[in-house]
């Protein structure tokens, strides 16, 4: 048998086989074929079914809560850990750096004289 | 993609009422054929039906009155580059549903349908009934349609080009974007793969 006998019998197969195609399926194409003769775009039928796609690709809505929802609450509570605790950290820093200027035999009036800024200064330098 | 405006080619409610008619008749006659060559390509009845509809619709806003002998090579070009176009897409969306799901890494396996699955629940329900000529066409004509899917994805596009639609080598390669030499390999390769599967499987065709 040659290619082209071959072919005609693969293609008297896929005849048949389109006569099978679903009629929900038949009845889409019917619509479809209707508005493509209208002209006129699918209300958006397509990216709803884009985004079910993803969504079915990720695991439905429950997939969805999981592996979306969750971590970005998790990721949310992390940021903001971090940073209340370097605002305590920095209040903390604050709170030594005051105590070590009360408890200085130095008086508090010692830092604002320029004299004395200024030979602290030159003490850092060195 | 929105088409550009283009005075040449009256869109929407310029198409002639005569055109109009031919193009449904067209239309009505290849559906079904473009939906199946659609799923063949993509496995998917959802996306294939989306594919052979926006085709239909690229058809009539940039073609809708061009001679009816144009329409069967415009159509199939247009219908071959939504199922690349949707190829295209699919990879995107899938790196970003990879990254998703790197996230838990307990991924779902069960997307990916084997099709010999299907075929062997098909062969044992026919064992247990009614071994009729009409169920053994049936399952003859699966058998078919799962081989033409494992084809490669350019000798599948020849082969059916070639033969379902019934194009010449010349309509193909350009259908097909491509030359004829490589549409005569593809198809010759398409057929010997075609019937040495379906002969590993028990059918003579």
């Amino acid at each position: 048998m040659n290619e082209q006998q071959f072919a005609n019998k693969v293609r008297g197969a896929l005849d048949q086989a389109t006569l099978r195609v679903d009629p929900v399926i038949v009845e889409r194409l019917r619509a479809a074929r209707e508005r493509a003769l209208e002209g006129r775009r699918p209300e958006r039928v397509s990216a709803l079914a884009w985004a079910d796609n993803v969504l079915g690709g990720i695991g439905g809505l429950g997939g969805l809560w999981l592996r979306l929802v969750l971590p970005a609450i998790f990721v949310v509570l992390s940021v903001a850990a971090i940073y209340t605790w370097q605002q305590k950290q920095r209040l903390a820093e604050i709170e030594e750096i005051d105590a070590e200027l009360l408890t200085d035999d130095l008086p508090i009036d010692a830092y604002l004289d320029r004299g004395f800024e200024a030979w602290l200064k030159k003490r850092a330098a060195r | 993609m929105q088409k550009k405006s283009n005075p040449s080619c009256p869109g929407k409610r310029g198409i002639p009422l005569a055109s109009r008619n031919e193009l449904s008749a067209f239309l009505q006659s290849v559906e079904r054929r473009a939906f199946k060559q659609a799923v063949y390509a993509v496995r998917d009845d959802d996306s294939a039906l989306d594919i052979t509809q926006d085709a239909m619709l690229r058809l009539t806003e940039r073609y809708g009155n061009r001679p009816a002998a144009e329409l069967p090579l415009l159509f199939q070009r247009i219908l071959q580059n939504a199922i690349r176009d949707w190829f295209r897409r699919q990879k995107v969306r899938n790196l970003w549903v990879t990254l998703f799901s790197a996230l838990t890494p307990a991924g779902r396996e069960d997307d990916d349908q084997d099709p010999l699955e299907t075929l062997q629940a098909t062969q044992g329900s026919n064992a247990q009934g009614a071994a009729g000529d009409l169920l053994e066409r049936t399952q003859i004509i699966e058998i078919i349609e799962q081989e033409i899917r494992q084809l490669p994805e350019r000798q599948r596009q020849a082969f059916l080009l070639r033969y379902w639609d019934e194009f010449d080598v010349a309509e193909t390669a350009r259908a097909m974007g491509c030359s004829e030499g490589s549409v005569k390999t593809h198809c010759s390769r398409a057929t010997h793969a075609l019937a040495i599967a379906l002969k590993g499987r028990g059918i003579t065709l």
